[in-house]
């Protein structure tokens, strides 16, 4: 039993990473920008878990707006675990408190990564499956709400009670367009990322396959060069995305706002400079520079295309198979060397997803990505795995 | 990119980079802009462009008002106000 | 040398809505500051926009009034830029698929007829209001206005004298104050105009250096403005008194001047793309034939109409046709009781009088149409007397009653009970012999505070030429 901050013992306790707003308590983001700043309502995600009889037991901390490895830019400092390498907040707390799940906005993977690392399990649904409404906003058009938890269980349990339509958010799904993907009979092993995964990641796949097969799933290898593309793609439309949506973090209506200037330009560029740290604020200037004049066409409009090529590509290897597996991370653990300038890199096994909206599960160290409304299908392949363990 | 594009593009989005980091910027800009290049190399001439990567569905709302937040609500938060006005420093047109 | 000025306008429309654009907060004009706000329009993360149908009926309107191509899948972008009056540092708009393209609205002015072609108009939201105070040295922030759903008009640079664009702004004006898209106040700004202006030699088929003028409140501060601009321009390019560049400039109509306004480095530079929040609106044959059977007659089809089909005069039909809401409840009321130039008099004067003493604007008339019809039939029924049916008048501007039943219920029906207005005769007539005798004597006048008398006790319900019949059959028997 978990016991919360107020007294109540639970069994039902949930931790939200701090990119989902919450009335009763502060919502930073993870930036200097946000520090203290309460959001007036509750994300619907909030008010479904509370009204299912769930316990917030309370926030976690992530990276700056959600866009790094595994929370090492978050101005409340990197969270560690007890061998000292990087993880997020919401895993450390899943291992060690009784808590259900943690809730977690996936804008760019960390939450992926940090359940690969920390054997735990995520799942990512399909994009417009869980409502956005109250979520902060960076990559709108591809971020997801998904649950972290210990067991796919636990998983399957708390996505069924955030999951549903929602008229606030505009690109939630209504019931009558949801049909569920079937068993997972087929998997694709992706094989084009081998050259860039270590040998503890390459054994989780070895050993997630060779349990697939005892439980008599077909696997069969595949190259999955098609799955490259996604993270330069990825990153522009993320960027882009990004800049517009923390535009709104000026120091005029709230938040952080500098105590030097005279004039409004002054008021804005440094509250923002001395507000934002350093990965955000490179993101904020590449994805302003996707969209300027010369570079719309040629580099933005361009990713927009490769999305659909890429939706297209796992259309086709869907035809084939019901899931695809593929690495979550590079390494089975970071230190705090290894994710430096590598927000942009690590994405590399989690962009195909990110782009796509499609759902993934990453489970024993591994990624799984399945058709559009496949996330339960996935959970339940897990769950299949862990039989008689 | 140049020095001056970038520091035209830190005026536009409202930040003002060391030095240092309008060094490490441009390197990182010119490692992107390769990438970018290698993606012109997938044939996307017939492909038409994603925004959304869901079924194109219309969603509209009823025209209809409704006042669920008061303005002390949304300023308790603010830096600076005057009689429920956001307060910035004088503007000149 | 003589010149021609190049001249293409870009008008923002408020659009006549109960909630704003993308938030569900009163796009109502005024309010005390920052009462129409909810996080949304206040910069804060997580609402999501969610599109007001009415906007995009709205802006389909405005389009087919102007005779555009609808696209019927429409979206929206974001334009990013940072001003305190957007709270979001972005506006979300349409660049990329406009909801209508493509049309044209005629103009006539001294030197006839012409067409003015549309770019396109375009569905949006509003910025906020700053308000700057010199004695503290501030600028303050009001977001009521803050995305109330405009559309902006583009047309081509197809006018070439302010009086055309009077003509233009007024044509457009009347079109979409007809069909219900704004109710188009200048003084309130819920039309703006933004003028694109150049010079060249008669003739020439280059273009001169534009500029762009804001900040125009009224239909004559374009006049002036216009007219100013064109001789700046002109006095540079003869005189060299300046270097034209193209740049945004303010007028500032008590001045009688424009200014450039702070040219900012980065002015103009807007990074434009799709907003992933606002998933595409396809409108489908059925929203549009829809919003195309609500399209109203253009509002000379109807003059015309009104004076050759009903018989209404010039002068009536030009009055009528000025607001919809009038034009609405005239053809309701025609519908009920088939007497055009009656319910023309009820609604250009007695209506029109009523609006006055509340201070209300012609498209404010509620009246329904079909019971000011039912009031004219009692009237000419012989049922109601006018003075009667003015009041009653007065009673439906405030409440939806029925006449009749009103009538009935306060004691208007005129009497048909010649027995009580005889007994009435004869209470008067006992209780003013002189009355009587000088009207015997001669004096015509004398019989008015007798029938006066008499009225004012059946309380006007009595047809007044049986009154004065019976009255004076009485007083002759005296």
């Amino acid at each position: 039993m978990y016991i919360t901050k107020n007294g109540v013992k639970t069994d039902k306790a949930i931790v939200l990473d701090d990119m989902i707003l919450t009335k009763d308590m502060p919502t930073t983001a993870g930036s200097r920008m946000l520090e203290g700043y309460n959001s007036l309502f509750n994300a619907t995600v909030v008010d479904k878990l509370t009204d299912a009889g769930y316990e917030i037991a309370g926030k976690a901390n992530v990276g700056e707006f959600a866009i790094d490895v595994m929370g090492e830019t978050s101005h409340f400092g990197a969270v560690k675990d007890d061998e000292g390498n990087l993880s997020l907040g919401s895993a450390e707390i899943l291992k060690k408190e009784k808590v259900k799940a943690a809730i977690q906005l996936d804008v760019n993977g960390a939450p992926r990564r940090a359940s690969a690392v920390s054997r735990l399990v995520f799942v990512k649904p399909t994009y417009g499956t869980v409502s956005r409404y109250g979520t902060v906003p960076v990559a709108c058009s591809g971020e997801t709400v998904g649950v972290m938890a210990k067991s796919a269980n636990d998983c399957l349990e708390v996505l069924e009670v955030i999951s549903g339509y929602d008229a606030k958010d505009g690109t939630s799904l209504p019931a009558d367009m949801i049909e569920e993907a079937g068993e997972i009979k087929r998997v694709a092993v992706v094989t084009a990322f081998d050259g860039s995964i270590d040998d503890g990641v390459k054994a989780d796949i070895d050993a997630f396959v060779k349990t697939l097969e005892a439980k008599g799933v077909a696997v069969e290898k595949i190259d999955g060069a098609g799955l490259l593309a996604s993270k330069t793609a990825w990153n522009i439309l993320m960027s882009a995305e990004l800049c517009n949506n923390v535009s709104r973090y000026d120091g005029v209506k709230y938040g952080y706002r500098t105590s030097d200037y005279t004039t409004i330009d002054e008021l804005y560029t440094n509250s923002r400079t001395e507000a934002f740290g350093d990965l955000l604020k490179t993101a904020i200037l590449y994805g302003s520079e996707t969209l300027s004049d010369e570079n719309y066409m040629k580099v933005y409009d361009k990713a927009l295309r490769v999305r659909r090529v890429t939706v297209d590509y796992f259309d086709s290897l869907f035809e084939n198979y019901d899931a695809v597996l593929m690495p979550a991370t590079s390494k089975k653990a970071y230190g705090e060397a290894d994710v430096k300038d590598m927000a942009y890199e690590e994405n590399l096994y989690t962009a195909p997803a990110s782009i796509t909206g499609l759902p993934a599960v990453v489970a024993e160290g591994v990624q799984l990505v399945g058709k559009v409304f496949s996330e339960k299908a996935l959970l339940e392949l897990v769950k299949l795995c862990k039989e008689g363990e | 990119m140049d020095i001056a594009t970038l520091k035209r593009l830190e005026k536009l989005n409202q930040l003002a980079l060391t030095e240092e980091q309008e060094k490490a910027f441009l390197e990182f800009f010119s490692k992107k802009e390769k990438e970018a290049e290698a993606l012109s190399e997938i044939d996307t001439e017939n492909v038409e462009r994603m925004v959304h990567v869901m079924p194109i569905m219309t969603v509209v709302r009823e025209d209809k008002e409704i006042k669920n937040f008061t303005r002390d609500e949304l300023q308790q938060s603010a830096p600076e106000t005057t009689d429920g006005y956001w307060q910035v420093p004088r503007l000149v047109e | 040398m003589k010149y021609e000025t190049v001249i293409g306008l870009e008008v923002h429309i408020e659009l006549a809505t109960e909630s704003k654009i993308f938030c569900s907060c009163s796009a109502k004009f005024g309010g005390e500051q920052n009462d129409h706000v909810c996080p949304a329009c206040a910069g804060m993360p997580g609402m999501l926009p969610i599109v007001n149908k009415r906007v995009v009926d709205l802006g389909m309107t405005a389009g087919m009034m102007l005779n555009c191509h609808i696209n019927r899948t429409t979206t929206f972008d974001k334009k990013s830029y940072y001003y305190p009056d957007l709270p979001n540092a972005y506006q979300t708009t349409q660049w990329f698929a406009p909801v209508a393209v493509n049309g044209t609205v005629e103009i006539e002015t001294s030197k006839g007829k012409k067409n003015v072609r549309i770019k396109q108009i375009h569905m949006e939201e509003d910025a906020g209001k700053l308000v700057h105070d010199d004695w503290t040295n501030t600028t303050l922030v009001d977001f009521n206005r803050t995305s109330v759903p405009l559309i902006e008009i583009v047309s081509q640079p197809d006018l070439s004298s302010a009086e055309e664009v009077v003509a233009y702004l007024e044509r457009l004006r009347s079109l979409l104050r007809f069909a219900k898209v704004s109710d188009c106040r200048m003084e309130q700004g819920s039309m703006r105009c933004d003028v694109n202006l150049s010079v060249r030699p008669e003739g020439s088929d280059k273009l001169g250096i534009r500029t762009e003028m804001k900040n125009m409140n009224s239909i004559s501060a374009i006049t002036r403005a216009i007219e100013y601009e064109v001789a700046r321009h002109i006095d540079a390019i003869e005189n060299g008194t300046e270097e034209l560049v193209q740049e945004t400039r303010r007028w500032d109509d008590v001045k009688g001047k424009s200014y450039a306004m702070r040219n900012k480095e980065t002015a103009g530079d807007y990074r434009y793309f799709p907003d992933p929040n606002v998933m595409p609106v396809v409108i489908d044959d059925e929203w549009y034939d829809g919003i195309k059977a609500t399209l109203p007659e253009f509002p000379e089809v109807k003059r015309a109409r009104y004076i050759d089909q009903l018989g209404l005069g010039e002068y009536d039909a030009d009055q009528l046709v000025e607001s919809r809401a009038f034009c609405d409840c005239f053809e309701e009321a025609y519908a009920v009781c088939g007497n055009a130039k009656e319910v023309a008099n009820y609604l250009i004067s007695d209506c029109m009088n009523l609006l006055n003493k509340k201070q209300m604007t012609v498209d404010m008339l509620t009246l329904e149409g079909k019971s000011l019809g039912e009031l004219i039939n009692l009237v000419t029924e012989g049922k109601v007397s006018r003075p009667n049916a003015k009041k009653i008048l007065a009673v439906m501007f405030e409440n939806d009653i029925n006449p009749a039943e009103y009538a009935e219920k306060e004691g208007f029906i005129v009497s048909n009970d010649t027995g009580k207005i005889e007994k009435v005769i004869a209470e008067a007539i006992a209780s003013d012999p002189k009355a009587v005798a000088d009207f015997k004597g001669g004096k015509e006048k004398a019989l008015m505070a007798l029938f006066g008398k008499c009225m004012k006790e059946l309380k006007g319900n009595c047809d007044p030429q049986t009154l004065r019949e019976m009255l004076i059959d009485a007083v002759n028997k005296q």
